[in-house]
């Protein structure tokens, strides 16, 4: 093979189209340069370079935000460009510019290196990028596990915590074996799809291609290889959201990580695995008589199943890792009713944004509400926080009114979009769980709610027993910003959602 | 000839597979394991796919299970004594033997397993090596890249959990 071949090869490998996934990875290599080549004196400002590099990336991405729209597959077929992947790409870029804000606040408080931290958030938030934008069973694989691995360790990064350590063992081993089902999934689908006997004309592409996996499914929606194959990559896919009945390992796992990995858990692997759902969801259309009655009993039971279990929580990161499963059961519906009327994927995009403002306040206030210690947050430490931290606990109300869909703020419109596009779908059932789920969940918000603002309902002191000191750090001022921020854009996108809505409906 | 290796090859992996799980001494299991991976290469083989034998050959059996046998050696594992099955363990496992017997009878039953002949002279990627590179360096370089990526994530994460750090309690 002489170079001239190799080039006319490799010329579909355009590496320019890869922003912001490139430069966020080159950064975070550059990282790695700055600790070696800085004195280490200076090792503070690595993660403001991190940091404000991201925003440089952020405005450079909002900027050129129509360069990167026009549908495109570049890479031999390996990706997939189109205005949805420039959606996830930005909810990416600021699901891991806030987790790193949220890290300098965590990390000042432990003696761990904190370099690799950052380095880690960034390669898994470009690696979620490519996830949601693949087109290819390889690329979907080799970016998933990407972004796997690097959740182990985030998962596990504050090693001096038993609960830390073992929430990452924990993670690593239901991860490998959601990875495993999903992988057999993978090998059916290829196997069926690449039988030559039935193969229907017209495949260019590999059997590994989504294009040509679609087209197969057109010809024999009914292949029983093919059909186990849809489940088993449903189910891998339903560990990384956490849907039930794949939902085990979420509350350990949500509570032994640093609060901000369990944001990032929480906001971005949810958001990347409901990116690749809707990708092989479309995949998967040809044989919609099996992919919804799976997708609705999830959606059912991982309603149901999160409400009631977070009821019962006193822990705060438990709580909110239970509600989450919730969450993911009110997207699901979303991704459901997008069979009946495409336009329902725009419900479930601004959900996914109304999702991700809201958590990232509530996590905000929990990393400044909690100490050395980071998987002991209880409801009790919140007391008396709208007396000290008047500023923390409106966040926080914002925050969870969001999460609970309180009418003027932006959970609200996300859930109400969902709920309208599930009802002219006709699917009543769901839709009757949901309403019955949201008003379950009121109760638990509004219990913490109230341990933050109501001190005349908390239990008193008996006598005799010293009044625990309870767990703050001080607010500084980057991380006030960003929480204001937060609060408010909860607030304005509730009443005004100006041109996203426009921007998602259009599509 | 191939059939009938075939089948032997596909009863020494399944049979040593068994008795990996079985086995009640840990050091008997990697060895089941390792015989499981060499049948499974001999299956490659059949298949025409050299690389895929070499390779599992060469990273399971070479390296996997020698780990294995280190952290072994190291943990100091005996057989031990097994705890009896409680009823719950019991009722799950006659429950998810059913449910996996129903579903290998219905793959059986209902998989369209029939292949056409396959014409010899079909490209077979995985078989040599430089084919398999040419792939590589061409269609699939932007995995590659990212799995260069993968790799470098997961040396940085075992520096950083198993690194000595100054003024770190670390837990015994």
């Amino acid at each position: 093979m002489n170079l001239s071949l190799l080039q006319s090869a490799a010329a579909d490998n355009r590496w320019a189209d890869l922003f912001p996934e490139l430069p966020l990875a080159l950064l975070a290599l550059f990282l790695l340069v700055l600790e070696i080549v800085l004195p280490k004196r200076q090792h503070r400002s690595i993660p403001v370079v991190a940091i404000l590099g991201q925003v440089a990336l952020l405005v450079a991405l909002l900027v050129n935000l129509r360069g990167g729209m026009t549908e495109q597959l570049t890479f031999n077929g390996l990706l997939r460009h189109s205005p949805t992947g420039q959606f996830f790409r930005v909810l990416f870029l600021v699901t891991s510019l806030l987790v790193s804000i949220l890290g300098v606040v965590s990390l000042a408080r432990q003696r761990m290196p904190r370099v690799e931290f950052f380095h880690i958030v960034m390669v898994v938030a470009a690696a979620m990028m490519l996830l949601v934008q693949s087109h290819h069973f390889v690329m979907f694989f080799v970016a998933l596990e990407t972004v796997t691995v690097g959740f182990y360790i985030l998962v596990s990064y504050f090693r001096t915590n038993p609960l830390s350590l073992e929430a990452g063992l924990k993670y690593l081993v239901m991860g490998a074996l959601s990875s495993a089902i999903l992988l057999f999934g993978i090998v059916l689908l290829y196997g069926a799809v690449g039988n030559p006997a039935l193969a229907p004309s017209g495949i260019a592409a590999g059997a590994m291609d989504f294009a040509s996996v679609r087209q197969f499914l057109l010809a024999h929606p009914d292949n029983f290889l093919a059909q186990l194959g849809i489940v088993l990559v449903l189910s891998g896919v339903a560990f990384k959201i956490g849907a039930v009945p794949f939902q085990i390992w979420v509350p350990d796992v949500y509570q032994g990580a640093p609060t901000p990995v369990t944001a990032f858990l929480a906001v971005g692997s949810k958001a990347a695995g409901f990116g690749a759902l809707v990708v092989l969801a479309g995949v998967f259309a040809p044989c919609k008589s099996l992919v919804i009655p799976v997708l609705s009993v999830m959606a059912g039971a991982t309603i149901l199943f999160g409400n009631l279990a977070a009821l019962t929580q006193y822990n705060v990161k438990r709580l909110i890792a239970l509600s989450g499963v919730s969450h993911a059961g009110y997207l699901l519906i979303g991704v459901i009713a997008a069979y009946y009327d495409p336009a329902a994927l725009s419900g479930v995009y601004f959900y996914l944004i109304a999702y991700l403002v809201a958590s990232f306040a509530v996590f905000g206030v929990m990393t400044h509400v909690c100490g050395e210690n980071e998987a002991d947050q209880e409801l009790e430490h919140y007391a008396d926080l709208a007396q000290t931290h008047p500023f923390l606990a409106l966040v926080l109300v914002i925050g969870l009114g969001s999460l609970a869909g309180i009418p003027p703020l932006a959970g609200f419109i996300g859930k109400l979009m969902i709920f309208l596009a599930a009802f002219s779908a006709g699917l009543y059932v769901l839709l009757g769980i949901a309403v019955l789920g949201v008003m379950i969940s009121i109760y638990y918000y509004f219990g913490w709610i109230k341990a933050a603002c109501f001190s005349a309902w908390r239990l008193p002191t008996p006598a005799g027993e010293a009044v625990p000191s309870l767990p703050r750090t001080p607010v500084a001022w980057p991380a006030r910003i960003t929480l204001g921020t937060l609060a408010v854009a909860s607030v304005v996108l509730g009443l005004w959602q100006g041109p996203i809505i426009g921007w998602l409906l259009a599509r | 000839m191939a059939d009938l290796l075939f089948y032997v090859l596909g009863g020494v992996t399944l049979g040593t597979a068994a008795l990996t799980v079985l086995s009640r001494n840990a050091v008997n299991s990697a060895m089941f394991f390792l015989l499981s991976l060499l049948a499974t290469a001999g299956l490659f083989v059949l298949l025409d796919a050299y690389l895929l034998a070499a390779l599992l050959v060469l990273v399971y059996a070479g390296a996997v299970v020698a780990l294995f046998l280190f952290i072994i050696m190291l943990l100091d594992m005996q057989g031990g004594v097994r705890p009896p099955f409680t009823r719950a363990t019991i009722a799950a496992a006659v429950a998810a033997t059913g449910l996996l017997t129903v579903a290998v009878l219905g793959f059986v039953k209902r998989a369209q397993l029939s292949v056409a002949p396959v014409s010899p002279d079909l490209p077979v990627v995985g078989a040599s090596l430089k084919a398999y590179a040419a792939q590589l360096f061409t269609t699939y370089l932007l995995p590659v890249q990212v799995v260069g990526f993968l790799l470098l994530i997961a040396m940085l994460g075992v520096i950083v959990l198993s690194k000595r750090v100054e003024g770190l309690e670390d837990i015994k």
